[in-house]
């Protein structure tokens, strides 16, 4: 398992460094990645039901932090079903590509991310889990922004990660709380008792379900959703069908055993998945382009499967596993096809296109059985988790399945809209020389819709499958099978009820359509999101105004008055401060003396370039000082740093303007002369107090211990290196991220021009 | 509120300062300023130095000569040594790590030869070179930088 979780991330790396030399064909390599994956299905089919497998990953183990991989049924099956999409999606977009795509970031997108879904799932660890979760938001966000040239992508991309990021945040909380509560920062470790008794039981089921919804996309976080199309089709795919949007399912199905007995859990998930699977399905409606259909269409189905896990129960938990499964194969299908259609065609405009059976019969095919599944007919997969879903609604009551009918007569009328593209008279646009595609775009689609129709004709292999998970989410013990004919039962009845209402809906398609036009809200959850931005943006830009558009001397005040409040504090709460004036070194005076001359030379000079090498002098004469306390490792690092900082100065100061002095009141002069007085005088006062200790030192134990420990005799070089290493790592990212800043600050309103295009050509040098 | 510049056409390569002295003080410092800053940076695990010095010597010293010669002695775009910087002394701390000891734990040993006597070695000296690397690269970036700038751009109502 972790050489499953890791092999994606590694090959990442390579497929970044072989995308630019190997082209298209990096996609084999990338399917490779997603092979570990496939073969976790292997103790999924020898048995079935045994104890979870733990693999542990040291990490940081002394922050509670280790990666922990549980194999339990459910993990393994999801972890599967990522590998197969996955291999599917890279091989896919072998053929889907153009030849100019960058399939360096391609391939290490698409690996990153997967790499991040299979730890997601995989994950025992609370922790390492919620390091997933956001890794995949961060590498969503790479690949719907991928084509980052178009602002559709960018906008969908930033859309994606906010949302999904303030359900990351959730998460964090949630997590905090659960290990807490639970103590444990293991999942399948967490006291249970404890953590149902504990006060901190109901904000952590709350923040959870806060991440799942903004992660499966449930009202009102639907937004992003469709607008995360802008990725290219593979990704679409990938991220719509089996993972991304999944992950929030994921975390309702697993959490829901801990949360579940809580009347809030499916109290707030079964009525908010219901109304996500008839709104998102009512937009799908509404969509005329193929890809936003099956995005919204995405919405919908992970409604539908919110609903099931939200129950909790052992009937919702199977039905939604089953479901689960069925909906990675025909929604995937129905991306590739999409892909295809827009491939052949060029375009994916519902008006524009018709009767395509003629020219792309196997697609069609392909489509038919996909589009079925997905509108639940029979003898297809769809139908029989469907069936399972009335049931499981049937259950909880009358008003629960209406709505549930409500949106699968939605479901169907759309699922036609899909497929009309291949009806009526052939259109296409003008040009467009539609034929079967390659069988690299097609293979994929029709693996995954024959298992859609395998799923239906034997549904004893979906439930093999499906029971595999029984024992993570606890529904052994239930009764129900996945059958195509269980005899007239009441969950039959509202199929029927379904199909008649859909039909009605196909039928009187026109009249729905300008209802629905009719019928559209003047706000929508997309224009509060921009209302939202731009009302943050403003809130911002204004707290910036009122805090920071002060002048500098102004400024300057502010920070000596906090600085001199915050140090006379300290002092005064520290009388010792004053002892140890009488144990001064006085050998050190003459330095001192120096040290002021440089201080008053500052004030008095005139032009900004004495200023800046008197202020050399202060920095010179504390390297002096640091000789004369015996450390010349501080000596020699003060020294130099001046040197380079004047450098610095003087170059940056070449083109402002002169010095100017601006007009100061009495008044003024007063309060900076007591200001100056108070930031020097706390400034002493606050060096006096370091030379005495407060507690017993802590350098005799790197004065004893750095030789053997560090193997070095210079305690400093030793510390900086071995002891305090990772703090000195911390430190060179600072320096690097700032030159980046710096660089990027001077080169400003300067575009194509790099410093080396800027060196004279080669026969110019001297 | 952004001060507005004018835009002068090309942006200079010439040298700073025209001055020989210079020019000639420069040539004969450089080399000398470079070896000692070497030196810093390999006795610094045992006497004062360090990479973070050995990296701002350098750096002094490649500035010098930019200064004088209006041409830089380091053949490559100084902002490249940054990510080799930050990966050397990442993938330093992680041996150890991989191999089962703290992150960052560093390592020593003592290799004798004929020709060198006795002498140390340690896996922090590779740590100090990522360092190194990327204190040379951030200061330099910085400092080639400013003084591309065209020193003719002034803002606007200067004096």
């Amino acid at each position: 398992m972790t050489l499953a979780v890791f092999l994606p991330f590694l090959l990442s790396a390579l497929a970044a460094w072989l995308g630019p030399r190997l082209g298209r064909r990096t996609g084999y390599v990338a399917a490779l990645a997603f092979l570990p994956a496939l073969l976790l299905a292997a103790p999924l089919v020898r048995q079935p039901g045994v104890e979870p497998a733990l693999e542990v990953t040291r990490w940081v183990p002394d922050l509670g932090l280790e990666l922990a991989f549980r194999g339990d049924g459910f993990s393994l099956l999801f972890a599967v079903l990522i590998g197969v999409i996955g291999t599917l999606a890279s091989l896919y977009s072998v053929a889907y590509l153009s030849e100019w795509e960058r399939f360096g970031r391609f391939y290490a997108y698409l690996l990153l991310f997967g790499g991040s879904m299979l730890g997601l799932v995989l994950s025992d660890n609370l922790l390492a889990l919620f390091g997933f979760w956001e890794m995949t938001s961060v590498t969503s966000f790479l690949l719907i922004g991928l084509w980052h040239t178009r602002s559709a992508a960018r906008d969908g991309a930033v859309k994606a990660f906010l949302v999904s990021a303030l359900g990351g945040l959730g998460l964090l909380a949630a997590v905090a709380l659960l290990s807490i509560a639970g103590g444990s920062s293991s999942l399948s470790g967490l006291d249970v008792e404890a953590l149902r008794a504990s006060p901190l039981f109901v904000p952590a089921l709350l923040l959870t379900l806060l991440a799942a919804f903004t992660k499966s996309a449930q009202l009102p976080f639907h937004l992003w959703l469709p607008t995360a199309m802008e990725a290219p089709t593979p990704v679409s795919a990938f991220l719509h069908s089996a993972t991304m949007v999944k992950a929030g399912v994921v975390l309702v199905a697993k959490l829901g055993l801990l949360f579940g007995t809580s009347p809030l859990w499916p109290g707030i998930t079964v009525p908010l998945g219901l109304a996500t699977l008839v709104w998102g399905a009512w937009l799908a409606l509404r969509q005329t382009d193929l890809k936003a259909l099956l995005a919204y269409s995405t919405v919908s189905q992970l409604g539908l499967l919110m609903s099931l896990y939200g129950l909790a129960n052992p009937a919702g938990n199977f039905a939604a596993t089953a479901h689960l499964l069925n909906h990675a194969a025909f929604k995937a299908a129905l991306f590739f096809v999409v892909g295809i259609i827009d491939h052949e065609t060029g375009t994916r405009e519902l008006p524009q296109l018709g009767g395509l059976r003629r020219q792309l019969p196997v697609t069609f095919a392909v489509t038919l059985l996909a589009a079925l599944s997905m509108a639940g007919l029979p003898p297809l997969g769809g139908f029989v988790s469907k069936e399972l879903f009335f049931e499981a609604m049937l259950k909880q009551g009358p008003a629960w399945i209406a709505v549930a009918v409500l949106g699968s007569a939605l479901t169907f009328a759309y699922t036609f809209r899909l497929l009309r593209v291949f009806l009526g008279a052939p259109r296409a646009p003008a040009g467009a020389q539609p034929h079967e595609a390659p069988l690299g775009l097609t293979l994929p689609a029709a693996g995954l819709a024959a298992t859609a129709l395998t799923f239906g004709l034997l549904p004893s292999s979906a439930e093999a499958l499906t029971r595999t998970a029984q024992h993570a989410l606890n529904f052994a013990t239930f009764s129900g099978h996945l059958r195509l004919w269980h005899g007239v039962t009441p969950a039959l009845l509202a199929t029927l009820l379904t199909w008649g209402l859909g039909g009605l809906l196909v039928w009187q398609a026109r009249r729905l359509e300008s209802w629905q036009r009719r019928l559209t809200p003047r706000w929508n959850a997309n224009s509060v999101y921009y209302s939202l931005l731009e009302a943050v943006n403003v809130l911002s830009s204004r707290l910036i105004a009122r805090t920071q558009g002060l002048a500098l001397p102004d400024q300057l005040r502010i920070m000596l008055t906090a600085a001199a409040l915050i140090a006379g504090v300290g002092v005064l709460r520290a009388p010792q401060v004053f002892h140890p004036i009488g144990t001064l070194p006085l050998g050190v005076l003459p330095v001192a003396a120096l040290l002021v001359t440089g201080a008053i030379g500052v004030l008095l000079a005139r032009n900004r370039l004495t200023a800046v090498v008197v202020t050399g002098l202060t920095g010179f004469g504390s390297a002096a000082a640091f000789l004369a306390f015996r450390a010349p490792d501080l000596a020699l690092t003060q020294l130099l740093v001046e040197a380079v900082t004047v450098i610095l100065f003087l170059l940056a100061f070449r083109y402002l303007p002169g010095g100017r002095d601006l007009p100061r009141s009495p008044l003024r002069y007063g309060i900076d002369l007591l200001l100056a007085g108070l930031a020097g005088v706390g400034a002493t006062l606050l060096v006096l107090s370091s030379v005495r200790f407060l507690a017993p030192p802590i350098s005799p134990y790197y004065l004893v211990n750095s030789y053997t420990g560090g193997g070095g005799k210079n305690v400093v070089n030793v510390l900086l290196v071995d002891f305090r290493g990772f703090d000195t790592l911390g430190e060179i990212t600072v320096v690097g991220i700032v030159a980046l800043a710096i660089l990027s600050l001077v080169r400003l309103g300067k575009r194509g021009h790099t410093p080396s295009d800027r060196l004279p050509p080669e026969g110019e040098r001297p | 509120m952004s001060p507005k510049r004018k835009h002068s056409a090309a942006p200079s390569t010439a040298p700073l300062t025209n001055d020989p002295v210079l020019r000639s003080v420069s040539r004969a410092v450089f080399a000398l300023v470079l070896l000692f800053a070497l030196l810093l940076l390999w006795r610094g695990h045992n006497a004062p130095g360090g990479g973070f010095i050995a990296g701002l010597m350098t750096a002094c010293a490649l500035i010098l000569h930019r200064m004088a010669t209006g041409e830089s002695a380091l053949r490559l775009d100084p902002i490249r040594l940054l990510p080799w910087g930050l990966a050397l002394s990442f993938g330093t701390g992680l041996v150890p790590y991989l191999l089962g000891k703290p992150y960052l734990k560093s390592d020593y040993g003592y290799i004798k030869t004929p020709l060198t006597g006795e002498f140390e070695w340690a896996t922090a000296l590779l740590f100090d070179l990522g360092v190194y690397l990327l204190v040379v690269g951030s200061s330099l970036a910085i400092a080639y930088a400013l003084t591309e700038v065209n020193p003719q751009e002034t803002v606007e109502g200067d004096e």
